[in-house]
């Protein structure tokens, strides 16, 4: 079995296919050149290439997705705006669960066994994204997270750009490093 | 896992995480091991460090079911690569390991990049479906066993050896009814499987100490450490007591560095069974 991988180059940790969102691609993009090509041992480093590899991308992502989340339940909340954040973390974690645990099944009726990551994916993106729309318009203090969640998007967006624009250069500096 | 975006799970590991605190006979086998390989820290300090063995428990099983299910690996770093290159070259090898990190994903990792045979032995799996699913998700050198039928089982892994082949088998508790061996971890008496031992005396062939420790998300670090040889005296009894000390110096060693990886839910020392 071909095991897609970079042996003995520390670089290779940023690899824009390592990276799953534009911004986290371009970012490994421009520290790639500027980081120490190989080990000072052979043989003592393996780095897979996916890109969903990289912890501090999908960390922040995390993070920031659930701390969004949690930000419009506690708005949503009748209680004092204390309370409603207490109450609005294990709430948003149960919320972020729904389009697994309900689309899961679903989808898994529909197309059968296998990997449904990719629409799951999707659909957590797009309710979200109905949901900081809605937030967006109403006069509640969540109306700067879910700004904030458009500008985010909106850097995303500018970052896909880019990194279509430098296609070619992208191309070659990933395979200089895993050749 | 395969519905879960990899970008929203951390939340889903740190929510469910949380729940295993709620399995009172797990959440105290580890505040008790915690509280002899950390001595005189507080039960509430312990309750947090649990959750992180928990934690990384979560992450680990994750990765484990992600390479077999989806065949990504994930990050790999090596220390004592020379005494882990000795035991591929040798004709035939034990690979002592304990219940730390992933050591599924560590012994796929050998069957990926190694040429010889490893069979893998394992407590038997209590549940047929999961006990199917390892069987034939496995790659394809690579052999699991369950350690049900111990005479049988010795002499098959026996002959594995002698053919070349590497047997890997965790060496930190003894399970059921087999065979075991009296040892001292954090100055404290215990007992460790003896097969290992005794199979190593058999086949005339070295025990390689490895550890697969995770580093973080999708990183793992193998740990070879130099290899334990016994030496045939008059004295077998002897001849096995310096080979688990060893064993227990290296094992004291990565446990006391890496604590919230060892995944002993139970006490592990007699003397605090409830």
């Amino acid at each position: 079995m071909m095991l897609n991988v970079a042996i003995d180059r520390p670089d290779a940790r940023w690899l824009p296919s390592r990276h799953h969102f534009a911004v986290a691609r371009l970012i490994g993009y421009i520290l790639l050149g500027r980081t120490r090509p190989a080990v000072d041992r052979p043989g003592h480093l393996i780095l897979s290439i996916d890109r969903d590899q990289t912890a501090v991308e999908m960390h922040l992502t995390a993070f920031w997705v659930f701390a969004t989340t949690a930000c419009y339940v506690a708005a949503l909340l009748p209680f004092a705006l204390p309370l409603s954040i207490i109450l609005a973390i294990p709430l948003a974690a149960v919320a972020i669960h729904l389009p697994i645990v309900l689309g899961g099944p679903i989808l898994r009726a529909l197309t059968g066994d296998g990997n449904h990551i990719k629409i799951v994916s999707v659909i957590t993106m797009v309710l979200l994204l109905i949901a900081s729309s809605y937030v967006a318009t109403t006069r509640t203090w969540a109306r700067f997270v879910a700004w904030l969640f458009f500008a985010i998007l909106l850097l995303n967006g500018v970052a896909a750009v880019i990194l279509w624009l430098l296609r070619g250069s992208v191309k070659a500096a990933e395979e200089r490093c895993v050749r | 896992m395969l519905n879960v975006p990899p970008w929203i799970e951390p939340i889903v590991m740190a929510f469910w995480s949380t729940f295993f605190l709620v399995w009172g006979p797990g959440r105290r086998g580890v505040m008790r091991n915690l509280k002899v390989i950390k001595p005189g820290s507080l039960a509430v300090a312990n309750l947090f460090r649990c959750y992180r063995v928990f934690w990384n428990y979560a992450w680990t099983i994750a990765d484990n079911v992600r390479f077999k299910e989806l065949r990504t690996i994930p990050d790999w770093e090596f220390t004592g690569r020379e005494y882990f290159e000795e035991m591929q070259t040798r004709q035939g090898a034990i690979l002592l390991t304990a219940h730390m990190g992933s050591y599924d994903l560590g012994a796929h990792l050998f069957s990926e990049t190694s040429t010889r045979r490893i069979v893998m032995v394992r407590a038997p799996e209590a549940d047929p479906q999961t006990r199917a699913f390892e069987e034939n998700h496995g790659a394809e050198s690579l052999r699991i066993e369950f350690n049900t039928r111990a005479t049988a089982l010795a002499l098959d892994l026996l002959e594995t050896i002698r053919e070349g082949g590497i047997v890997a088998i965790q060496g930190d508790r003894v399970t059921g009814s087999i065979s075991s061996l009296p040892a001292t971890l954090f100055g404290k008496p215990t007992t460790v499987p003896a097969g290992p031992f005794a199979l190593a005396l058999a086949a005339r062939v070295p025990i390689y100490p490895v550890f697969v420790v995770r580093l973080g998300r999708r990183r793992y670090r193998l740990m070879t450490s130099r290899p334990i040889e016994i030496t045939r005296s008059r004295n077998r009894d002897d001849d096995f007591a310096h080979a688990v000390e060893k064993w227990m110096a290296e094992l004291e060693r990565v446990i006391d560095e890496c604590w919230f990886q060892w995944f002993t839910f139970e006490p592990y020392w007699p003397e605090q069974a409830p």
